[in-house]
């Protein structure tokens, strides 16, 4: 798979943590500032692709070329700066995939306004998880381990390959739990790219090309994927029960 | 005798049950936190009234014999007791009789027993000429019926109120913490009116027949220096009367200096009058939340969840947050929660506090996760960590939960650009929206789902989704159709708000259909 690159607009405070997540993750990235203290950072911590740009010009957004990017990541220290910069990408390249992040309700608005297409609340999560943490003890350890991402019980999509035993049934009927995995919910590519929750009780019918995502422990759906390329239950099943042992063994 | 003095004291500290009834005399009446001590001000209360509506009602009216004998004998042998209990649990006569003799010997000095007997003794004394201690006394005096004068001391049973209202203790509060100023004014005006009161009586004793004495002056000073200026008596002389206009005139400036002197102090206490009164309200309650920090964080807390998370106040030290919280409708006080007095003010003894550390330094956030645990361990502290480096100094200071808001919205954008269809499922679960809620069901007696089978509770009709169940500690994902709910499980679910509700309502002690 090609690699997918990524532009990131900010090495502030949550630019740098999260350039070296997508690092990690395995993304190429190129880096844009417009201070020369964030800049000079960036070079510091060992980034190669980091250009300094005033991002209040049209004319030097065009030369970065952002339309050659698969996604464009906005986190700006300056808040205003960042809106300006979401709303100037926008009317200059509008098929761009653009994320911006906002710290407060209004930001958001804003943002949504300047049309960013995904937009993440600082503090919406952890402002919940503090309620979580005080009436629901359990839950929140279960949510700490969607966040940490990495091990134990997480959530991750997959989507339904040619062929696959799952082409055409319907999600009342689906019964997965002998996998060891629950289905939380589903982009049915028929309905749109909304996401829809299992728990609201539509009965969807799923193909080709649908995304579906589970929750459960790591290494069982990670054995669930490459399962559902089958085109029986009967070989999916074995095909994961074999998997997983292999997986164990390698753990052993 | 001395040995005998010495060996009672001795006894007594000995003794177990001496003292733990003193502790619990002292806790009732000294610590406001005491649940039943609310009773007992309440009784005392009911004493004083009816003791006053007495004697007002017996000025006009016969009054039947037994009401006279409550209010001779038994009101006031109460007030005797009390009087008598306040005296004994103020210090520790015999115990530090003990302390002083157990030094002499440690240090093989001779005991001087009339110097220690003195020095224990001092000490009451010095309560007994307290003015709360001389009030407790002069109400006990109307018992004593043959001086009628003393009916009149009824009313210091009035002034006995005064340790149960504390606004008043708050005014005379200020009055003291302005007495320079007051008493400069005091002064002035004594000045003043003797000074005019002598010129009246120099000037007119003779010719004006109202003046008899100096007294008289004097009093006609102050009655007309104050403005109040009855006209009983009045100059009859020029001179007289041009003093009168001097006075009336040097009065009115007085009385409205005053006057500004106490509402000055007053607007300056008034604001940690009012906070004082919300550190009050909230200790009232079982269980709250301090909230540390009145940012970004702390408005999205309050604005999603302000009718769950129950009492709270809100502490920033900044003037301008508070009066922006405080705009925004909630319960704010500008104080320093790194101080250890401003922590110590909450009631952490008899109640759950929990305290959020949600300012945007993380040393702040750190300073006052160990203040809130120095007070005490039983403080519950929840801090936010901005550096996540830093996030092991958090644990090394005690707190109990960690929030790292740069870390989630990391996780976050990596998740939206890798995996969008589970940043929508996550975002949803984790901001707590109602199409998608994860709930968690406890599994007290006689719940309804105890002891059935996993596969045969209905989770299918409400599209429920049984993540898994916690037992002792420990979590079992998606459990096998066979697995049995036991008492005190944990069942966690997820699914609409609705269905959640349903199912709860369905299976709620006792329902076992």
């Amino acid at each position: 798979m090609k690699k997918q690159r990524i532009l990131l607009f900010g090495y502030g405070d949550h630019g740098r943590h999260i350039a070296k997540g997508l690092a990690e993750d395995g993304f190429e990235i190129k880096i844009v500032e417009s201070d020369q203290t964030y800049f000079r950072k960036a070079k510091e911590d060992g980034w190669i692709d980091v250009e300094i740009v005033d991002v209040k010009s049209d004319a030097l957004l065009k030369l970065l070329e952002p339309e050659t990017f698969d996604q464009i990541v906005c986190v700006m220290q300056d808040e205003h700066l960042n809106v300006f910069l979401t709303l100037s990408l926008r009317s200059l390249f509008k098929e761009s995939y653009i994320i911006s992040i906002s710290d407060s309700i209004h930001t958001t608005k804003k943002l949504k306004m300047a049309g960013a297409n995904k937009v993440i609340d600082l503090y919406e999560v952890s402002a919940n998880k503090v309620f979580n943490i005080m009436k629901k003890p359990v839950s929140t350890k279960i949510l700490e381990g969607f966040i940490r991402n990495r091990e134990g019980i997480i959530l991750k999509e997959m989507t339904i390959p040619k062929d696959s035993f799952l082409d055409g049934m319907h999600t009342d009927a689906l019964d997965i739990s002998s996998y060891g995995i629950l289905l939380i919910g589903m982009i049915d590519e028929e309905l749109g790219h909304g996401f829809m929750f299992i728990t609201t009780g539509i009965d969807h019918k799923l193909d080709v090309g649908d995304t579906i995502v589970c929750l459960g422990p790591h290494e069982k759906l990670h054995a669930f994927e490459a399962a559902i390329a089958k085109s029986t239950e009967t070989e999916a099943i074995a095909y994961f029960e074999n998997m997983l042992k292999r997986v164990t063994e390698e753990e052993e | 005798m001395q040995k005998l003095i010495l060996n009672a004291a001795l006894s007594l500290q000995r003794s177990k049950r001496y003292r733990h009834a003193k502790e619990k005399a002292r806790d009732l009446f000294e610590n406001d936190h005491n649940p039943y001590k609310r009773f007992l001000d309440l009784f005392i209360i009911f004493l004083i009234v009816s003791s006053v509506f007495i004697l007002v009602y017996e000025v006009d009216h016969p009054i039947p014999s037994w009401l006279d004998s409550y209010d001779i004998y038994f009101v006031s042998f109460v007030f005797f007791v009390e009087y008598i209990i306040r005296l004994w649990i103020h210090s520790e006569w015999s115990g530090e009789l003990v302390d002083e003799y157990q030094n002499a010997c440690f240090l093989h000095k001779k005991f001087d027993f009339w110097s220690a007997f003195w020095r224990a003794t001092r000490n009451k004394l010095k309560y007994l000429i307290t003015p709360a201690a001389i009030i407790d006394l002069l109400a006990i005096l109307p018992a004593y019926r043959p001086l009628r004068v003393l009916r009149i001391f009824v009313l210091f049973r009035v002034l006995k109120l005064l340790r149960y209202t504390k606004s008043i203790n708050q005014f005379v509060d200020v009055v003291v913490s302005k007495r320079f100023e007051l008493l400069t004014l005091l002064f002035l005006l004594a000045f003043i009116v003797i000074t005019a009161g002598i010129a009246l009586y120099v000037l007119e004793e003779r010719i004006n027949p109202q003046i008899n004495s100096l007294f008289d002056a004097i009093y006609w000073a102050l009655i007309t220096i104050s403005t109040v200026g009855y006209g009983d008596i009045a100059p009859v002389t020029d001179i007289g009367r041009m003093i009168s206009m001097f006075i009336i005139i040097s009065g009115i400036a007085i009385i409205s200096f005053a006057t500004s002197v106490i509402v000055s102090a007053f607007s300056e206490r008034l604001s940690e009058l009012k906070e004082n009164r919300i550190i009050e309200q909230v200790n009232k309650s079982r269980a709250f939340l301090i909230i540390c920090g009145y940012g970004q964080m702390t408005k999205m807390l309050l604005r999603q969840q302000q009718d769950e998370i129950g009492d709270y106040v809100i502490m920033d030290m900044d003037k301008e947050r508070v009066a922006q919280a405080r705009k925004d409708g909630y319960v704010a006080i500008k104080d320093d929660a790194s101080r250890f007095e401003t922590l110590s003010r909450f009631n952490t003894d008899y109640t759950d506090v929990t305290v959020l550390c949600l300012t945007g330094n993380d040393i702040e956030n750190i300073y006052i996760t160990l203040n809130a645990k120095s007070i005490s361990r039983r403080i519950k502290v929840i801090a936010r960590v901005n550096n996540v480096e830093l996030a092991n100094k958090f644990n090394y200071a005690g707190a109990d939960h960690l929030l790292m808001p740069n870390e989630v919205v990391n996780t976050m954008i990596r998740t939206a650009i890798t995996q969008p269809a589970t940043y929508k499922a996550a975002h949803a679960i984790l901001t707590g929206k109602t199409i998608a809620k994860i709930d968690e069901m406890y599994m007290y007696e006689q719940h309804g789902l105890i002891g059935k089978r996993i596969g045969d509770i209905d989770f299918n009709t409400g599209k429920l989704i049984l993540i898994g169940i916690e037992r002792n500690g420990e979590f079992l994902f998606n459990p096998h159709q066979d697995e049995i709910v036991m008492k005190h499980d944990v069942l966690l679910v997820m699914g609409k708000q609705i269905s959640i509700d349903y199912f709860q309502e369905q299976y709620r002690a006792g329902n076992r259909s």
